[in-house]
């Protein structure tokens, strides 16, 4: 057997196991736990396309992921639309909002960057906490909207079991994922590659950064802003300090450095690691002795960079490679076909 | 090049699923199947801003359940013994709701209780009614928590339109005893749920009896300093200030307020924050001549009060709260209903909780004389008092004034406060 | 006209306490060219640490700084020395250090809920100190007497530090690794020894700022995130590595605070400092007093 085959075998594996784990898993505790896992996998690899391969740090993008949330709850709530068209109403609202904050903040590096998104998040979080109707629109400032689970069905994105939250939430994790995928290949990602190490020098190349790095804004909100309705639809229930928080900007780059940013699976890996830490320490410690769970999750975040400061993808892809070498030997050079 | 990335996306997506199944795989609790026991979970608020009153809910069940237990537990049930099951919500909703899921699917707990919260109790609501569980709720006061025609929820605590109510009517008594009139109001809120629901029914309310609202104002419950909003009182010149905070900032307004020399001739709180134990020991002599509405006071007069008090100051170190009592009611309440259910059917406890006439023992130490829920799963007899701060020579303390029926026997209260 | 002047004379003096809890951020950044997501927890630690010196030694509160500070100083500095350093070393390469963010998130974490494990959720505040409620009246004017200190506080230490980083040896030596780490090297200047003594400086800094809020603000768990944000806030307002930044930036936030509740509701004063610290960013990204880096 070549590589290839190696490498679709394990694919087909891991795409069996992904669809086949409700039949296995039938506790809705660890399906929710899952679905949440899936639903940070995405949102990091949604974040992945500017924080990852831009090369810079949003801290914002809680930001999106309201917007989605809010857009989608609103048409649902007041105007009975489908939230499926609401989420994509949401997400082409949240690209317009990325474009429009990224084009004086790309301009900005690191630390300007960083908290200029923060801020932005912050700023979008106030100004809906103090809103209770935008025009016709009820958001109902810091009371926040409910969506009443009565109308079940897919068309209203409202289930009685975790089931088809789970295949909603993988599909939308594969498809982003096959997303990242193409653009890592096309020539937008080697622009933002690009762009993101060497901005000078890639410019001097005829690069135009600024213009491919606000086109991977623009995906990363509209796609971060469908799990923002997700979300909503999942938990039934929305509030500024709950989707605008700066606690979810936090996690989602915790979770992309962790896995690895800018490597496809980085997020996936990330969330593997950090959701489970957090959900099981809460619940083993929760009770006794409070805080400490999030005292681990701050050790764990340090340790993880102390020691692989690229993250988790770097050794683990090393170790497979490694494995491969031994399985399908001295077939190398057949790769590149 | 190409291939090699193909090849860890291959590979990490391998890793991924298969880690994910081992997760899920993972942890399993056991459950103990020689004992009969009645599992209760509680999700509150325990690490975050909320995790003061959280830890005084989490006592006071604890409390409760001990006594419960050391009596010979639920009788009906061959002497069952009540479980309890602590989840942390951090306040908030995403985690609230994670641990419902857990707690009635993998803890397999037969009733729930919580949240504080209100942000957290909606959607922990929607959980327990799709499985059918009983939720109890001791405090979360927002109305439309029992008013979501939902069959499994049941609320001890008032909601915000009695406390509001409530505090009005207090205010008119206040003036018929004492001849002062009032006719300025000042409301002051949280920016939050719980404020927003406070001013709404206030304002309502000062509408419908006349008022003069002279300043309606909401603060974010983070503020690092209050003097711009204590200014705005001060300008406004209110007969009466009416708050809803938080305990640090009610803290950091009385205290404020104190500094400021703002005269009014009564302040009259909400609970919540000024309910906090830590709130007397930090505001200290500012907090004088206060006036808060609770639930529950350590003077009250009915049997048993006084040793539940003593018992919890010993255990605890402090004094109980109109809000851990209504913790400390809700799980007698629980045993009463289980008592009558002889059933770990979450259908017959739940039908058993609606059937609750709870009116004497050990956990009825409320000022109120029953629990009896209506269709919508609210306690009928939910009653608040008000009390006010005052030093009658033993430090500050809170002190019971109205319902005048409750006054604490020789007390007249101090209305309108002493300029400062 | 004179409730203006009132609000106004406030707003500086709350915001020059803003600036000062911020000056540290700002040290940091300059030197180090992180954003350290944990001063705000360094801040609760120091604000601890002063409440339990004063609590229980009965000393006058603004003494409390001859044991804060220096304990501070070490706590930063092997803070970095331990923790962030090993990071650094590992990213040598890297243009931004945006793991490094990540840690001192980490910090933050740990930093606040090891508190809430070993102290508790209370709220604390010290009752019997004699700056408690202390008013300056001129006229019909009132003046809070330890906001009044903890402005003349945070101009000294201000001075004290840009004087520390112009005129001694020590600080030019940490503002010449501040401009060029390889350089300083080169220079056999040990580039992480610089960086623990700015991150200690920092902290200390941290301190001071404690000892001038714990005697009219409470003590608990959580209270760094509340001056957390705000300090980015300042700090970019007046531009990341400036020490006089960083006060005009504060005293900025201040007056907004304390003269914007007079025509709008208090909660809509926060999105007018968010609104003006984007509009700060894309007008002029180095902020108001910055100097233009490449960074």
């Amino acid at each position: 057997m070549t590589r290839r085959h190696y490498n679709k075998m394990a694919a087909a594996i891991v795409l069996i196991l992904a669809f086949g784990l409700p039949l296995v898993v039938r506790s809705a505790t660890y399906l929710h736990i899952l679905v949440l896992l899936y639903f940070y996998a995405y949102l990091t690899t949604s974040w992945n396309l500017v924080g990852g391969f831009a090369g810079v740090l949003p801290l914002g993008h809680a930001a999106f992921v309201g917007i989605g949330a809010y857009t989608s709850t609103i048409l649902y709530l007041q105007y009975g639309i489908s939230p499926w068209i609401g989420m994509l109403v949401g997400g082409v609202l949240a690209s317009f909002v990325g474009v429009l904050i990224g084009l004086p903040t790309f301009k900005m590096r690191g630390a300007y960057f960083a908290l200029a998104t923060l801020a932005f998040a912050e700023g979008i979080r106030v100004m809906v906490e103090n809103i209770d109707r935008l025009g016709p629109f009820v958001l109902n400032g810091p009371r926040g909207l409910q969506i009443p689970p009565l109308k079940l069905g897919l068309g209203n994105l409202v289930f009685a079991s975790k089931e088809p939250y789970y295949y909603i939430i993988l599909l939308m994790l594969l498809a982003v994922l096959a997303l990242t995928w193409v653009i890592a290949r096309s020539k937008l990602g080697y622009y933002l590659n690009a762009g993101g190490e060497e901005p000078d020098a890639a410019m001097a190349l005829g690069v135009n950064v600024a213009r491919s790095k606000l086109t991977a804004m623009a995906m990363s909100s509209f796609l971060t802003a469908l799990a923002g309705a997700f979300y909503a639809q999942f938990t039934l229930y929305i509030h500024p300090k709950s989707v605008i928080s700066l606690d979810l900007s936090f996690e989602i780059a915790f979770i992309a450095l962790i896995g690895g940013r800018g490597s496809i699976a980085g997020p996936v890996l990330g969330a593997l690691l950090l959701r489970p830490v957090s959900d099981f320490s809460r619940i083993y410690f929760g009770d006794t002795l409070p805080g400490l769970h999030l005292v681990i999750f701050g050790v764990v975040l340090i340790l993880v960079m102390i020691f692989q400061p690229r993250g988790l993808q770097e050794p683990l892809t090393r170790a497979y490679n490694r494995l491969l070498d031994r399985l399908a030997p001295g077939q190398t050079k057949e790769l590149g076909t | 090049m190409k291939a090699r990335t193909r090849t860890n996306l291959w590979f990490q997506l391998a890793l991924v699923l298969t880690l994910g199944t081992l997760m899920a795989w993972g942890p399993a609790v056991p459950v103990q199947a020689q004992d009969v026991v009645v599992k209760v979970g509680n999700i509150i608020p325990l690490s975050g801003p909320s995790a003061s009153v959280g830890l005084q809910g989490k006592q006071a069940r604890e409390m409760a359940v001990e006594e419960i237990n050391a009596a010979g537990g639920i009788q009906s049930l061959g002497g069952a013994k009540l479980v309890m099951l602590y989840a942390d919500s951090e306040s908030k909703p995403e985690k609230g709701v994670a641990e419902a899921e857990r707690l009635i699917n993998t803890e397999k707990v037969h009733v729930l209780t919580g949240c504080w919260n209100s942000a957290v109790t909606y959607p922990v609501t929607a959980v327990a009614e799709r499985y059918g569980i009983p939720f109890i709720v001791p405090v979360s006061v927002a109305d439309k928590i029992t008013e979501q025609g939902f069959k499994n929820v049941f609320r001890i605590a008032a909601k915000d339109s009695w406390w509001t109510r409530d505090q009005f009517a207090f205010l008119k008594d206040l003036q018929e005893e004492f001849g002062t009139k009032v006719s300025k109001l000042a409301f002051v809120y949280e920016n939050g749920d719980w404020g927003k629901g406070f001013a709404e029914q206030w304002k309502k309310l000062a509408a419908e009896q006349g008022y003069e609202v002279v300043l309606d104002e909401p603060y974010p419950s983070t503020a690092t300093d209050l003097s711009p909003v204590v200014q705005k009182i001060r300008r406004a010149r209110p007969d009466v200030l009416m708050l809803v905070s938080n305990a640090a900032d009610a803290i950091l307004l009385t205290n404020t307020l104190a500094e400021y020399k703002v005269n009014l001739k009564a302040v009259i709180t909400s609970g919540g924050g000024h309910a906090d134990p830590s709130f007397l020991k930090a505001a200290g002599e500012n907090a004088r001549y206060l006036f808060d509405i609770v639930e529950w006071e350590t003077d009250i007069n009915k049997p048993g009060a006084q040793e539940a008090n003593a018992k919890y100051k010993a255990k605890y170190g402090q004094n109980l709260t109109g809000e851990a009592v209504d913790a400390y009611l809700a799980m007698y309440v629980l045993a009463d209903a289980l008592e009558r259910a002889g059933s770990l059917d979450p259908a017959k406890i739940r039908e058993a909780l609606a059937a609750t006439n709870y009116r004497s023992g050990p956990g009825m130490i409320v000022g109120y004389d029953a629990v009896e829920f209506d269709e919508t799963g609210q306690n009928e007899h939910a009653s608040l008092v008000m009390v006010q701060i005052n030093d009658l020579g033993q430090g500050l303390e809170r002190i019971t004034v109205w319902p005048k029926g409750a006054r604490r026997a020789g007390y007249t209260p101090v209305f309108p406060m002493p300029a400062r | 006209m004179l409730f203006l002047i009132e609000d106004a004379i406030n707003g500086i003096l709350m915001g020059s306490i803003y600036g000062l809890t911020a000056l540290g951020l700002t040290v940091i950044f300059g030197v180090l060219k992180v954003i350290n997501f944990a001063h705000g927890s360094l801040l609760m630690v120091s604000m601890y640490a002063a409440y339990w010196t004063v609590a229980l030694t009965g000393w006058h509160p603004y003494l409390a700084l001859v044991i804060v500070a220096p304990a501070m100083f070490v706590f930063g500095y092997y803070l970095q020395d331990i923790v962030i350093k090993p990071i650094f070393k590992a990213e040598q390469d890297v243009r931004e250090p945006i793991t490094v963010i990540i840690v001192t998130t980490g910090v933050w974490y740990i930093l606040d809920n090891l508190t809430l494990l070993l102290f508790g959720p209370q709220y604390r505040t010290l009752q019997d100190n004699p700056l408690r409620g202390r008013m300056l009246e001129i006229g019909q004017m009132l003046i809070s007497v330890p906001k009044l200190w903890g402005f003349a506080a945070a101009v000294l230490t201000a001075s004290g530090l840009y004087l520390f980083f112009q005129k001694t040896r020590l600080g030019r030596a940490v503002r010449a690794t501040s401009l060029d780490r390889q350089a300083a090297s080169l220079m056999g200047i040990n580039q992480y020894k610089v960086y623990n003594i700015a991150f200690g400086i920092g902290t200390a800094t941290a301190g001071i700022a404690a000892v001038t809020l714990v005697p009219f603000y409470n003590v608990f768990p959580t209270v760094g995130v509340l001056f957390d944000i705000k300090g980015f806030i300042i700090v970019v307002l007046g531009g990341l590595g400036s020490i006089g930044g960083a006060l005009l930036g504060g005293i900025i936030i201040g007056l907004i605070e304390s003269v914007g509740p007079q025509f709008m509701t208090a909660t809509w004063t926060e999105a007018i400092v968010y609104g003006l610290f984007l509009l700060v960013l894309f007008v002029k990204p180095s902020g108001l007093f910055g100097v233009r880096y490449d960074w």
